[in-house]
């Protein structure tokens, strides 16, 4: 009897265990499911799951799937799959990464739409056409706490940030986890070593020692937006130097008294998106499709509404949009310069390391 | 006669060489191929197209030097100060918990699994929401400010990282003390022996315990990413893993840097192991048997009794108690961390936010029933193979084999997920392997294969030791009556390792849902699990939705395991509740 209920037993949990693997069996169609979808979009924007969403809804021909990571994530994968590509497009923010990939011979070219762009957008296209921007932030924008710290008090310049009566109150990201950050310094170097062309070593020296008064300034660093911005909020710091859309989507969403304002001049950081030139010819079309639906009006309109407190809060690119937020000043006012991404992107390596020794470990 | 038995012998030996085989090859695919592709790297850029050398050794000295080689120093020194104290605290635990009538015995192993389940990251952040200057201590009106300078150093890392390893050192103690049994502490206490000389005839029975309880948690500290990344970076030290995370995601990445800091952590875990060896090796430690034995406790004085047992308070009361007081109210208090002039406002914006997300594409309950799907699968998968290799490595036969076994397990416990993840791009998507054997790149599969490599060599570690200390004339005993191979391992070897096999399977559970760094590189495209999608929300500074999804998906574990506790009570014979390792009393 005793051995009946045992035997029972081990029958039933065995029924059990495999029952509780039934919920298994949609993974495993995965395999064959993958070689389904012909273009991966691989995104580090806060709207690019709407985006995707939105493209699929209008698009029942063919289904475009997203890898969303962090730019640092996507560009390791892409640089891991070299032999192998699997990425069909790149959607982030900044072209000095674009412009290595080109480089490189890895991107399509010619892939920008014939829509109406302005000023800053035709500013921002390469010579090849092998990305096309799709929306602008600045980066270096002085995010500020008002009650903290008032406008009239700000610094006007540059050159005010490293006088004694801010010391202490600025931060700024690490170049190394933040992909906006990079930009940020190569568009000081450029700035204040009055880069014009040829060798870039008077203004790499220039900016440094910049960043090395910013330092003996009392420069906070933090990892990437977030915690700088949380450094502002809890009064820690009174004002840093990041990506405008984030301190816009602050001001809007939880603290009132941020502000952004801006010094002259800020770097330009477009949204970029590229097309993998190594991909097949149909799933290049694919691609390219995408592409020139996010410029269309339903494409911008998605871009905007689909991080609403983050990425959305940009400048469009294209003639007749206007920014999502009214809290987003008219980007005539925004003192804005456009580094050479084929100049400073290779130099992003040799910059960020030298950042690590000396500013943020040294 | 002879004949027949020696063929008998010839197919067992044969039957035993294939099935050597067959667990190399799932080691290979699983672990060695890909890690082994990534450390080629080192040496051999060219063969993976990242950089024009077949051979140099340029990186070796550029690892080794700068930041690179401070993180590296860093780490050891940490690590071996964070060992110590795990398995000191977790000895002595493991001791109070099973062999005194300390109060809460049942309470204190289901907190060490609470703990268990929170990930190192998350620890941190709860830790500094808990300390900063605005933050939940001072919500409720305590003053950290002294404390929070004093924890964003090297005395917080060392905190946390304790508290982390605190569960692997104190499972692996708590098997070895169980298989003990009190007996030999009985036999040394009637043979006149004072406390320390029961101490000292005690402890060397448990060595392997103890020595597996160090290595393990070295190589988890070694190869933990969650404090380099947040509490160590923040405080400028720093830590290997942050570094070699630096080197692969700077742009263009640096994998032959990152190549050498992969070896370099590897190769930290010889040392223990070789330790480890040449105590056990010496002689047996199998004291395991199907007797069901009554433990006799040590009795402390009323006074004492209620003094260990605060001690014992205080401690979870700081390791899980600041973590999850941290998380929940995180994820109720309104702006936390953030100057309000000393108002706190409650609120539960954040888990409506997490429910019903207004951006569409943002919510969690995909990717939660995604993450529980693959745990499943991965956590019964993993407890499959981790029992076929603990059973070799604890067979005690095997020589260079069962070394080289345990060598290449414990030294992928020191592999960061990063590498291990960047690996699987390496090997997995290598044209000959994606045209001509399997294509697994960037789908489900793959991913939960690399979650099993993850889990395989500590869930390993956990069972090696109760599967080491039965006794084999157990299986002897079973033969010789006329029992099968099936039958002998259902009656004698299941009854005595079903529960720990239940709690490695949960933690596995767990720790799937919680894995990032291997999930962030390797999610199938739009199937994102949620770990993925908890770090989208803190990276994009909506600190509370992130940390209220997480508090979620802590409550949904907790129920997972209280469900699978019932369900093991209702339908398991009762022996196996009261004999053999589980952690906790059922």
């Amino acid at each position: 009897m005793a051995h009946t209920t045992f035997k029972t037993r081990t029958l039933l949990l065995g029924a059990l265990i495999a029952g509780s693997l039934i919920p298994l069996v949609p993974l495993t169609n995965d395999a064959g499911a993958a070689q389904g979808p012909t273009l991966v979009v691989y995104s580090a924007q806060g709207y690019d799951k709407a985006a995707v969403a939105a493209f699929n809804s209008t698009h029942p021909g063919f289904t475009v799937t997203l890898n969303d990571n962090s730019t640092g994530p996507l560009l390791q994968q892409i640089q891991a799959e070299r032999n192998n590509p699997k990425w069909g497009v790149l959607w982030v923010d900044g072209s000095t990464a674009f412009a290595a990939l080109d480089r490189q011979g890895m991107l399509a070219k010619g892939i920008v739409p014939r829509v109406d762009f302005n000023n800053v957008g035709r500013a921002n296209i390469p010579a090849d056409g092998s990305w096309v921007p799709t929306g602008l932030t600045a980066t270096g924008a002085l995010v500020y706490d008002s009650a903290q710290i008032s406008a009239a008090e700000l610094p006007k310049t540059w050159a005010q940030l490293t006088e004694a009566k801010y010391k202490g109150m600025l931060g700024m990201n690490d170049p190394t986890q933040s992909g906006p950050t990079y930009p940020l310094i190569a568009g000081l170097m450029n700035y204040l070593g009055h880069y014009k062309r040829g060798s870039t070593a008077a203004a790499v020296k220039a900016g440094e020692a910049y960043l090395e008064k910013l330092k003996a300034n009392g420069l906070v660093i933090n990892a990437t937006n977030g915690p700088t911005l949380g450094a502002i909020q809890s009064h820690t710091i009174k004002m840093a130097i990041i990506q405008s859309s984030a301190g816009y989507g602050q001001e809007i969403s939880t603290t009132k008294s941020l502000h952004v304002a801006y010094l002259n001049p800020v770097t330009a950081l477009p949204g970029c998106i590229g097309i993998d030139g190594k991909m097949p010819a149909d799933v290049r079309a694919e691609a390219q499709k995408f592409v020139d639906w996010l410029l269309t009006p339903a494409g911008q309109h998605v871009m905007q509404t689909g991080d609403p407190q983050g990425d959305s809060l940009f400048w469009p690119v294209l003639n007749g949009e206007k920014p999502a937020n009214g809290v987003i000043p008219p980007l005539t006012s925004v003192p804005m310069q456009t580094i050479n991404p084929y100049v400073w992107g290779p130099l992003e390596n040799t910059i960020n390391a030298w950042f690590t020794s000396n500013i943020n470990n040294g | 006669m002879s004949s027949t038995a020696g063929t008998l012998q010839l197919g067992r030996e044969r039957g035993r060489r294939l099935s050597g085989i067959a667990l190399w090859l799932v080691l290979g695919l699983l672990i060695v191929a890909p890690v082994g592709c990534f450390i080629l790297l080192a040496t051999s850029p060219r063969l993976f197209g990242q950089g024009s050398q077949l051979f140099t050794l340029r990186y070796v000295s550029e690892a080794l030097s700068g930041v690179t080689g401070q993180g590296l120093f860093n780490s050891l020194w940490v690590s071996v100060v964070v060992s110590v104290l795990a398995v000191a605290l977790s000895t002595t635990l493991a001791w109070l918990v099973h062999r005194t009538n300390v109060f809460g015995r049942r309470l204190w192993p289901i907190l060490m699994w609470l703990l268990f389940l929170v990930p190192t990251w998350m620890m941190t952040l709860s830790w500094v929401d808990v300390l900063q200057p605005y933050g939940s201590a001072s919500a409720i009106g305590l003053p950290t400010s002294w404390l929070y300078g004093e924890f964003m150093g090297p005395f917080g890392i060392i905190v946390v990282l304790t508290t982390a390893s605190l569960p692997f050192a104190y499972f692996v103690m708590s098997a070895g003390l169980h298989g003990l049994g009190s007996e030999y502490e009985d036999a040394a206490r009637v043979h006149g022996a004072g406390r320390l000389a029961t101490l000292r005839t005690v402890l060397p029975m448990v060595a392997p315990a103890l020595f597996s309880a160090f290595a393990i948690s070295f190589a988890e500290t070694m190869s933990d990413f969650g404090v380099p990344f947040t509490l160590a970076y923040h405080t400028h030290f720093p830590m290997a893993t942050y570094t070699l995370f630096s080197a692969i995601s700077s742009f263009p990445a640096n994998f032959s840097v990152a190549a050498v800091m992969a070896i370099v952590l590897i190769l930290t875990t010889v040392p223990p192991i070789v330790l480890q060896y040449r105590t056990t090796t010496r002689r047996s430690y199998a004291v395991l048997s199907g007797r069901s034995r009554e433990i006799r406790r040590r009795e402390f004085a009323p006074a004492s009794r209620w003094l260990v047992s605060a001690g014992i308070g205080l401690l979870f009361a700081v390791s899980v108690g600041v973590p999850l007081v941290g998380a929940v109210l995180g994820s109720f208090v309104r702006d936390l961390g953030i100057y309000a002039g000393g108002a706190v406002r409650l609120t539960t914006t954040y888990y409506r936010q997490a429910l019903s997300p207004s951006v569409a594409g943002k919510g969690f309950s995909g990717p939660l029933l995604l993450s529980n799907q693959i745990a499943l699968g991965v956590a019964t998968l993993t407890a499959v193979l981790a029992f076929v290799f603990a059973r070799r490595l604890a067979s005690g036969t095997s020589g260079w084999s069962q070394r080289v076994t345990d060598f290449l397990l414990l030294g992928s416990v020191a592999v960061p997920g990063v590498v291990l993840g960047v690996g699987y791009i390496f090997f997995y998507n290598l044209p000959v392997i994606t045209l001509h054997v399997i294509n697994l790149y960037k789908t489900l599969p793959l991913l939960m294969l690399a979650l099993v490599a993850t889990a395989l060599p500590g869930q390993t570690r956990l069972l090696a030791g109760p599967l080491g200390q039965i006794q084999s004339s157990l299986g002897e005993a079973a033969r010789v009556h006329g029992a099968g191979l099936w039958r002998t391992w259902r009656t004698t070897t299941l009854p005595l390792v079903s529960r720990v096999m239940l709690w490695g399977w949960l933690l596995t559970f767990a720790k799937t849902i919680a894995e990032l760094p291997i999930c962030q590189i390797l999610y199938a495209p739009s199937q994102e699990p949620l770990s993925v999608t908890i770090q989208a929300y803190l990276g994009n500074y909506e600190i509370g939705t992130g940390t209220a999804m997480t508090v979620v998906a802590l409550v949904e574990m907790f129920l997972v395991i209280v469900v699978a506790l019932g369900l093991f009570r209702v339908f398991t014979p009762r022996g196996w509740r009261r004999i053999g390792w589980s952690g906790v009393s059922s």
